[in-house]
């Protein structure tokens, strides 16, 4: 009977050590989210603009797009955050007025590092449309960018979706980086609990907030392929 | 004054001859057929009339405006206006698969503000009837025969209210059994007299509805008649030979 009561007893201990966490972690909520919705807001707009430059006649253009994102795809995303915090402050000249806050920073180079991979998985989609869908606005009277907006985007965004899903997902665990330039997110949160505490508990409840942030954006986003099944 | 006039019109892709020389004229309410085997360049002179093609050299005038001067294009806002006055119906349909059948109709005069809303919708229902649709107007494009796709295809092309219908082998891509119904929609629009240039391999649909068949081989016209100097009587041993493989 003891054995039970301790059982339960520990159950319980462990299950109030962990609300307790997730009351710390809650405050961290807000930049792990800020972080993603400011980069989905910018980074998309920002993307599908590279992606119109990409394939622009120009070639001075489609090259200056290319080098982009080879520099944004070609780095790693944590060398970019340190740069953008760390090191523009320390540039030449300019450096002065380059000084981020962390959060600020953070937004930055999510926003600069999402747009590349974008304008990417734009370019795909765009050219998954065939031609035919140009000839038939063109002879109907279209100008260049009602074509664009109301034939070319949205068939480009129903290939594009599983992309584009992958890609929000893996944004909600990238946002775990910025503890790297103490951005107090989840993340940080669940660090100092550890070490504080000597328990890794707290990796366990950071998990599970990020397992549900990712399932809600799964479950969107299978809605917006059915709704988008043409 | 011609609905169509074309003189001398010229085209190469790149060293790749198509068109070497191409002269013809059409009139008000005729429907031509374009006809002769592949490779004539039947589909690209086509293609050149509505500007999705640029031509080399010659002229090319639409009811008596030049949209190609002596191989000289005007300004981008003058072809697109002179382009404004055809419709064309393709070999693939090129509905667009993201519209439901009506929206696919009704969304050009809405873009070009040629109608109001209530206007298009009315319009798109009158002419879904008239090609035989009534009922499919909430259909996406995936959901129609190809027979239906493309009788929406014409369907579309006449919101805009063309004084010219071009079609690009309109029956090329359907089963025999599918062409009837679209070859039936274009016969009822000859009835009308709409003005058409259709470049066909159904012989008997040409030899039945066409006021002139331009028989093109060899990068030119061979022969230009009605239907019954083109089958009777041709000229050229080609056509002759074209035809009995045919028929």
């Amino acid at each position: 009977m003891d054995y039970l009561t301790e059982f339960f007893q520990n159950i319980g201990d462990t299950l109030s050590y962990m609300a307790s966490l997730s009351v710390g972690m809650l405050d961290g909520v807000k930049y792990t989210v800020g972080l993603f919705f400011i980069t989905i807001l910018f980074s998309i707009p920002l993307g599908l603009c590279l992606t119109l430059l990409r394939n622009s006649k120009i070639t001075a253009l489609r090259g200056v797009t290319g080098f982009y994102v080879w520099i944004m795809r070609g780095t790693p995303l944590l060398l970019q955050l340190f740069f953008f915090y760390f090191g523009l402050p320390n540039l030449p000249f300019v450096g002065d007025y380059l000084i981020l806050g962390r959060f600020q920073a953070a937004c930055l180079t999510f926003v600069l590092n999402y747009a590349a991979y974008f304008c990417e998985i734009f370019r795909g989609g765009i050219l998954s449309v065939d031609a035919g869908q140009y000839e038939a606005a063109q002879v109907l009277g279209f100008g260049k960018w009602q074509t664009n907006l109301k034939i070319v985007f949205p068939q480009m965004l129903k290939v594009c979706l599983p992309s584009i899903s992958n890609e929000c997902i893996t944004l909600v665990k990238d946002t775990a980086l910025i503890t790297a330039i103490s951005v107090t997110e989840i993340l940080y949160f669940a660090k100092a609990a550890v070490n504080r505490d000597t328990n890794a508990t707290a990796y366990v409840v950071a998990a599970v907030f990020y397992l549900v942030m990712t399932y809600g954006l799964t479950k969107l986003f299978n809605w917006l392929e059915r709704r988008f099944h043409f | 004054m011609h609905m169509i006039e074309v003189t001398n019109l010229k085209k190469s892709f790149g060293s790749d001859v198509i068109l070497e020389g191409v002269s013809f004229s059409v009139e008000k309410g005729q429907t031509v057929s374009v006809i002769g085997p592949s490779g004539a360049g039947k589909s690209t002179m086509l293609r050149c009339l509505i500007d999705l093609e640029s031509a080399n050299d010659g002229t090319i005038l639409i009811e008596g405006q030049p949209l190609l001067q002596n191989g000289t294009y005007p300004h981008e806002r003058q072809r697109r206006a002179i382009c404004a006055k055809m419709g064309m119906v393709f070999q693939n349909f090129n509905l667009f698969p993201h519209l439901s059948v009506k929206r696919n109709l009704m969304i050009a005069p809405l873009n070009s503000k040629t109608l109001s809303p209530q206007q298009a919708s009315e319009k798109a229902d009158a002419l879904l009837k008239k090609v035989g649709l009534d009922g499919k107007q909430n259909a996406m494009p995936s959901e129609l025969s190809g027979g239906q796709k493309q009788r929406v295809a014409i369907a579309r092309a006449l919101m805009m209210n063309p004084d010219v219908l071009l079609f690009d082998e309109p029956t090329s891509a359907l089963d025999p059994q599918l062409t009837g119904e679209v070859l039936a929609v274009i016969k009822e629009l000859a009835q009308e007299h709409m003005t058409m240039i259709v470049v066909t391999h159904e012989m008997g649909f040409a030899r039945e509805v066409s006021d002139k068949i331009l028989f093109m081989g060899d990068k030119r016209i061979l022969e230009e008649g009605t239907p019954d100097e083109i089958f009777h009587h041709p000229h050229d041993p080609r056509i002759t030979e074209f035809v009995s493989k045919i028929l």
